[in-house]
């Protein structure tokens, strides 16, 4: 069953960490799923909370952020501001009814495309898991008050 | 520095007679405007003559000032929204402005963001055991307490009544837990609200501990506060005496009280959404929002909301325009906005023409915060926002989930 269901992820990566460590990933021939769409950022502290929202709300399964280690950030403190909003976002999510867990930060540096090619996996697979994004089953005049 | 305590009241029988407890704050306000302390005075007046319906004034003739005297429990505004709004945050101007907590939390959050200059601002911060909507208490004053409430001279929250007193002189009351078995309950974020004593403002002032008599408690919270009150009192207008040790026990005592109702309130409340499984939570929340008829009206009443530009405007490309329901984006926009600044004033669900219960789900987003960034909105003054603040020891901590080392944790 959990085959017949293949998850959309769409990835946010900063430029000089986790996109060069998904491209190392490509170049040494990794295998990882294909369910990701990547949206290359020049920083994770550009992503606003409403992308990772309105990502969900337009259907994706799941939302993978990928930026430089702490102390790493090109920008100084890009990353840990983005810590703390994505902190934010999971309990919105969970306030609101969906799964926290379809939200995911890591950090991934240029040199870790192994590490790259394992976090798709594994997200991939909880993101399978926990089935379709609920908010695309719920129609509205289902839900009730 | 500890605050100081004091009971203070007026020396002007006048004022004395009208304002509640001794007049202290409104001799207060009228001091600080004869004397040049503050340009102008910003507090709340009925309308019409009417307790069910209040508007803000700005006044600068001291003599005005007793017009407002007294609280209204039935007319709840947020002053802070004014101030930013229509008075360019206070930028040129001193002004004095009563507070409830909500209202001074909400200016505090405000100051963070460079909405409202704070240096210019005197928050009169007054105690707070809850305010009803309008529709709601009239309701309830003719069908509960059959009276007329036109008729209606002063109400007042004491010791879990509502004791209401007619322009003729006669009391009624009531018990509160007995009028919300009726149906009749104050705003629900008032029920939730353990923030009673407003000690961000520069001084808070309540009948709690005054033993009845016909003074006003006053907290001192900041140097400001010192300067007007000491002011007022050198001038004699103002009479004050430092606290005694029982005043301030029973105080303390309401006080205590009066916030562990609200956690349990609270708790009750909050628990059972945070109890259903996801798929039962959502259906909730998306039930209530799809009645959503997009009017504004929360965004427009938030005194937080402060964008220019804001993106639940269809320019923005974020929420068609011309549809409604609304995407529920539309107030997941809002709550990702306010999320480490909502004050809890409730202003947003009563201008919501849809009853959509708003503040719970605010509330529920905030005191999951308050747990993980250990921040109050408007209650830490010093404390920077949380979500706009990076600290240099974060750097060294790697986990993705985890800004603060378990040792330095509360
Ligand atoms: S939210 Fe709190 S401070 Fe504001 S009106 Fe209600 S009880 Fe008073
Ligand atoms: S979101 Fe509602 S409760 Fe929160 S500050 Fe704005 S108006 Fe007040
Ligand atoms: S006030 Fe209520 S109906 Fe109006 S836009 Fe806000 S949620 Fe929708
Ligand atoms: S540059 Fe990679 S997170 Fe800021």
């Amino acid at each position: 069953m959990s085959n017949e269901f293949d998850p959309k992820i769409l990835a946010f990566l900063c430029n000089w960490c986790s996109y060069a460590g998904a491209d190392l990933a490509g170049v040494s021939r990794m295998q990882y799923p294909p369910n990701i769409r990547v949206v290359r950022f020049m920083c994770t502290g550009r992503i606003d909370p409403l992308f990772i929202i309105r990502a969900l709300t337009r259907g994706v399964d799941g939302v993978l952020i990928g930026g430089c280690h702490p102390g790493e950030c090109h920008y100084g403190k890009g990353n840990l501001y983005t810590r703390r909003r994505v902190l934010m976002t999971k309990r919105l999510l969970e306030c609101l009814g969906i799964e926290p867990e379809r939200l995911r930060l890591e950090w991934v540096a240029a040199s870790e495309g192994p590490k790259f090619a394992q976090v798709v996996k594994d997200f991939t697979e909880e993101t399978k898991s926990l089935g379709p994004n609920p908010l695309t089953t719920l129609r509205r005049e289902e839900a009730v008050i | 520095m500890e605050n100081s305590l004091y009971l203070a009241w007026s020396s002007e029988s006048e004022i004395q007679k009208t304002a509640s407890s001794g007049g202290a704050v409104t001799t207060l306000l009228k001091f600080a405007l004869e004397n040049k302390l503050v340009d102008a005075v910003l507090a709340v007046k009925k309308r019409d003559n009417s307790r069910f319906d209040a508007v803000p004034v700005l006044i600068t003739d001291p003599e005005l000032i007793r017009e407002t005297a007294g609280t209204l429990h039935f007319a709840p505004l947020n002053m802070a929204k004014f101030v930013k709004d229509y008075l360019d945050g206070a930028r040129d101007t001193r002004i004095a402005v009563t507070c409830k907590p909500c209202d001074a939390r909400a200016f505090i959050e405000l100051a963070k963001r460079n909405q409202v200059y704070r240096e210019n601002l005197f928050l009169a911060g007054l105690n707070c055991s809850g305010t009803f909507q309008p529709a709601v208490a009239d309701q309830m004053i003719r069908e509960v307490y059959g009276e007329n409430p036109q008729e209606l001279a002063m109400e007042e929250i004491e010791g879990g009544k509502l004791i209401i007193t007619l322009k003729d002189g006669t009391t009624k009351e009531k018990d509160l837990a007995e009028l919300a078995g009726q149906g009749f309950e104050m705003r629900e974020n008032c029920l939730r609200c353990s923030c009673k004593i407003p000690r961000m403002a520069d001084i808070a002032c309540g009948r709690w501990g005054n033993n009845g008599q016909a003074a006003t408690f006053i907290e001192i919270c900041s140097p400001k506060g010192h300067e007007f009150v000491d002011a007022a009192a050198r001038d004699g207008v103002l009479v004050t005496e430092a606290a005694t040790g029982k005043q301030i026990e029973e105080r303390r005592q309401k006080e205590t009280e009066a916030v562990e109702h609200a956690l349990a309130r609270e708790k009750r409340d909050l628990d059972g959404l945070h109890d259903l499984s996801h798929e039962e939570r959502l259906k909730y929340w998306v039930g209530h929002l799809n009645r959503c008829i997009k009017c504004f009206g929360c965004r427009d009443a938030c005194p937080i909301c402060f964008c220019k530009e804001c993106y639940l405007e269809p320019y923005r490309d974020c929420i068609a325009g011309g549809e409604t329901p609304p995407n529920i984006m539309f107030q997941l926009v809002r709550l990702s906005h306010v999320a480490d600044s909502c004050v809890n004033c409730g202003q947003c669900q009563d201008a919501c023409p849809m009853e959509i219960p708003l503040t719970r789900l605010y509330n529920s987003l905030n005191r999951e915060l308050a747990d993980l960034f250990h921040y109050i909105p408007g209650v830490d003054v010093d404390a920077p926002p949380p979500l706009t603040t990076a600290t240099d020891q974060e750097l060294s901590i790697d986990a993705p989930y985890i800004i603060e080392e378990q040792s330095s944790a509360r």
